[in-house]
């Protein structure tokens, strides 16, 4: 029996429904101190005066850190930026002030309290003011010029003021096209902020011993917070051992480094392990949330319909510091077409410093908007046009040797079409349509989405009983990458049940560098690397027991956990023999493998700014929502929602559906609940009372259909399966609910008020 | 505590309540009695990771007094268990896929268990209204609704 496509639980799934699971916010050190932040309360301004004397003497107190005595560093996940503390000026709400270490928490948070803060109060940047670009606009950063990439200043890019990046792509005869054109149409979307809200707060623990750090963590991405606690700290990340537990959810919340490098100031300065951990209020107004934006479209249509040209400006939030969405600036570059076909088409994409908290990655990142600004378009241009929706995308489908306006080829273009055709089969559209009644609309909308190809290692050991342990430090962010789909790959290839096989934690004084959980990289990335290892290690195995069994290594091969002779079915010795007779002959039985994704072939001289150049293992995907308005109260109510998604190969298939079905219950929360209102660059919404997130009576079971075209590279042919199926979710339903209400909706989220005012 | 006042009995344990009127009951549970599998997600009610039974019925603990409880049965996500096997809810999920990162699912498993026990065939649309008290990020929920569905024989499908 294989396992690979096999629906088995999660190894880990007794332990968490047993409450066994080690979190985070779970772990504990005997003589461990308190940490607690004093975050300023103000979104820009100076501060004017600093007092710790009063806190320093408060019951249990044992240190307090301010700018003052913190190391002479910038830290940033590409553009070094920021330090430890605040400084003169606090530039977002939430910005670390200072830092109160105590014996428990209650005393620590105490000691902040009476800290005596004063800030002279300034107005701040928002995304509408940073905009305008206009030299009368305060600087977020007035000392902007000075800042580094972290890369060296040979990589630095484009970017100027208060534009902390700028991508632009300018091909010829763009405004020609546009003149000649027969028809142009026009639009705009509006994007909020989507706050991941994993239901495990942050926090960390830090040690300090003999020159180096130990910090424990459940971060997505273990080796990235052991660069940034190098940065903050001045030394180098060796120094630093980063030790992951399990984690409560992340959706790319947790990748970046955020209360461990000030843990780790703390626990040197005190000698004492040190834990931080955030309360809600403080995790919300400091998570990294997906970026709010304002997406102008407009395309040159010839009098055929055909796209002949296109602009699209996209202007997105990056809050007071950069971290990685300096590279997510190109992805307007990769969806300004979306996966039609459309002529010269200008880009030009901006990353604004603003003084609200830094934004980052958020699952799907800024494809949940531009799909939904891209495929609004396409709605808006099908309607004028008068042509069916779904028809006029069918029309224009990129094809076989496309490319993207990077100039990348895409693979396997036709698994669109089919995409399109199979989503049909559960969900048919002109039938959908007939069938629809006042205020009930229909959306649909298409996708090529990436699997992140950044590198990976696994080592895999054979143990002397016959299980197998794999050292890595690759995540298991709940999706299952770990627990289902890089033990299922390791079990097959050993022939041995999945539980037999042990996935360590994360540490980064142990194994090779990893990625962490983005992208969907982990089954593709690690489970090639865990793959390749286990055929190392089966090498060796099968040389030993060659020599026991009297045979040829060629003709070795395992089965159920043995291995035995072609041909000779009599002649077997188990795994577990094998192995223990090997570690007291040869040594044990041990292989490593790394694996990232062979760069892909673009045309460096499309753009300025392209940090992140192209769109490496491509999946395309279909999505549909049928969607009823209420128009008395501007409730909407998702109806039915349907995906059509190519995975490559779906290891687990029930872990498989439990990405698709979550990814779009978030993108229906971002789409018409969850709310993240900024205002005077502050968030309205706080706290998980008013941070409205889906429940259980808001979501629809998901219908879908996978596609299963295999990638020659990836594990069985896995492909990423978690990120996408959230890229499309505000595209259908904003095209969904236009469709009920007979009028276009311009903004994400769509509040039940939008909808009303845009009925009138 | 005289010896005529009911015990308070967590997961069939006798125990006495320490700490004053501000210690919740969430963190008696976890700081004092070392359950650690309730969780804290908000500390406001919200989130229902940190649900817990208190005489059968479901109760956010972050925001309960740990006073409160005294001389009532409290169940925990350590207390479900049947013996050596999991009981009926937990198996129910791990067969569904109900499951990613975990966080949230014993306060998940408690107003399930809490629910069966009220309302032993719950139709979907029953168990997803018992559970607008519990936040899942991960799984959209319908794998566990499933699970709840594999255990009930509803009048009606809905």
């Amino acid at each position: 029996m294989t396992l690979i496509g096999n629906s088995i639980p999660r190894t880990d799934a007794v332990e968490k429904v047993s409450g066994k699971s080690v979190y985070g916010v779970d772990v504990g050190v005997l003589g461990m101190l308190h940490g607690c932040l004093l975050r300023s309360p103000v979104p820009c301004g100076t501060i004017a005066r600093l007092d710790t004397t009063a806190a320093i003497s408060m019951p249990g107190v044992r240190y307090i850190c301010t700018s003052a005595d913190q190391p002479d560093t910038r830290a940033g996940w590409v553009l070094c930026e920021q330090h430890l503390f605040a400084t003169e000026c606090v530039r977002y709400e939430g910005e670390p002030i200072a830092a109160v270490v105590a014996d428990s928490r209650e005393q620590a948070r105490a000691a902040v309290n009476a800290i005596d803060l004063q800030i002279e109060e300034r107005p701040g940047v928002d995304l509408i003011a940073a905009m305008a670009d206009d030299p009368a606009t305060d600087l977020v950063h007035p000392e902007w010029e000075t800042y580094q990439p972290l890369a060296g200043p040979e990589t630095d890019h484009p970017r100027h003021r208060n534009v902390a990046a700028q991508m632009s792509s300018d091909p010829d005869d763009v405004d020609l096209i546009f003149e000649q054109a027969d028809l142009v149409v026009e639009d705009e979307l509006i994007s909020h902020r989507q706050y991941q809200a994993y239901i495990e707060p942050k926090s960390a623990i830090a040690m300090f011993a003999d020159g180096r750090y130990t910090i424990h963590t459940a971060s997505q991405y273990p080796f990235n917070v052991r660069d940034r606690v190098a940065q903050f700290l001045g030394i180098r990340p060796s120094n630093v051992r980063v030790v992951g537990h399990t984690i409560g959810g992340g959706f790319g919340g947790k990748l970046d480094a955020a209360l461990e490098p000030i843990a780790a100031f703390m626990a040197k300065q005190t000698g004492h392990p040190v834990r931080i951990a955030n309360d809600r209020t403080e995790d919300l107004l400091t998570c990294p949330s997906r970026e709010n934006a304002v997406v102008k479209i407009r395309t040159a249509l010839d009098a055929d319909g055909r796209m002949t040209a296109r602009e699209l400006l996209c202007d997105m939030d990056n809050g007071a510091y950069s971290a990685e969405s300096i590279w997510l600036a190109s992805l307007p570059l990769h969806l300004a077409k979306g996966v039609y076909q459309v002529g010269p088409t200008r880009v030009i994409s901006r990353l604004h410093y603003t003084n609200t908290a830094p934004t980052g990655a958020f699952r799907g990142v800024g494809g949940t908007y531009l799909y939904a600004a891209v495929e609004r378009h396409m709605d808006s241009i099908a309607d004028t046009l008068g042509i069916d929706r779904r028809q006029y995308r069918l029309d224009h489908l990129l094809d076989t040797g496309d490319t993207l306006l990077n100039g990348q080829v895409l693979e396997n273009t036709s698994t669109l079409k089919t995409a399109f055709e199979r989503l049909d089969e559960i969900l048919p559209w002109d039938e959908a349509n007939k069938a629809k009644g006042p205020y009930e609309g229909l959306g649909i909308a298409g996708c090529v989405w990436l699997t992140n190809p950044m590198p990976g290692q696994a080592t895999v050991k054979v143990n002397e009983d016959g299980t197998i342990t794999v050292i890595t430090s690759a995540t298991d962010n709940g999706s299952g990458a770990l627990a289902m789909g890089i033990t299922q790959i390791v079990a097959e290839e050993f022939g041995v049940a999945p539980e037999e096989v042990h996935i360590t934690s994360p540490d980064t004084d142990v194994t090779g560098y990893d990625s962490g959980s983005q992208g969907s990289r982990t089954t593709h990335i690690v489970g090639r690397a865990a793959l390749d290892a286990s055929h190392k290690a089966k090498e060796q195995l099968f040389e030993v027991a060659a020599g026991m069994l009297e045979a040829n290594p060629a003709d070795m091969r395992i089965v159920d956990g043995e291995i035995g002779v072609v041909g000779a079915p009599g002649s077997r010795v188990s795994l577990g023999e094998v192995a223990a007779t090997a570690t007291w002959t040869i040594g044990p039985i041990v292989a490593a493998a790394s694996y990232t994704t062979p760069p892909v072939d673009f045309n460096p001289a499309c753009a300025s700014g392209l940090l992140f150049p192209t769109m490496p293992t491509p999946t395309y995907h279909a999505h549909m929502a049928a969607v009823e308005v209420d128009p008395i109260t501007g409730q909407i109510e998702v109806q039915r929602y349907a995906v059509a998604q190519d995975v490559g190969r779906a290891i687990n298939p029930i872990g498989v559906r439990g990405q698709i079905q979550g990814a779009v219950a978030q993108g229906i929360g971002h789409t018409i609940y969850e709310s993240l209102q900024i205002q005077e660059c502050r968030y309205l919404e706080r706290s998980l009372e008013n941070y409205r997130l889906p429940l259980a009576i808001d979501i629809p079971t998901v219908e879908f259909v996978l596609i299963e075209d295999p990638d020659s590279e990836g594990p069985y042919g896995a492909k990423g399966v978690a990120e996408p199926p959230i890229t499309l979710v505000s595209a259908v339903i904003a095209n969904a609910v236009s469709d009920a209400i007979g009028a276009p909706i311009t903004k994400i989220p769509i509040t039940p008020e939008d909808v009303l005012e845009a009925l009138g | 505590m005289s010896p005529v006042e009911t015990p308070t009995l967590v997961n069939g344990r006798s125990v006495a309540i320490n700490g004053d009127g501000t210690t919740t009951l969430l963190s008696f549970l976890r700081d004092s009695l070392g359950l650690m599998g309730t969780k804290e997600g908000c500390s406001e009610g919200e989130c229902g990771a940190c649900t817990v039974l208190i005489d059968s019925q479901p109760v956010t603990s972050c925001i309960y007094p740990a006073l409160a409880a005294q001389g009532r049965t409290i169940e925990t996500i350590e207390g479900v268990h049947e013996g050596a096997d999991l009981s009926p809810v937990q198996k129910a999920l791990v067969a569904t896929g109900g499951i990613q990162c975990g966080f949230c699912t014993p306060g998940f498993v408690m107003t399930l268990t809490g629910l069966l026990r009220k309302e032993p065939n719950p139709n979907a649309d029953e168990v997803a209204e018992s559970l607008a008290g519990n936040l899942c990020r991960c799984t959209g929920y319908s794998q566990i609704v499933e699970a709840a569905m594999s255990l009930s024989e509803p009048e009606e499908e809905t």
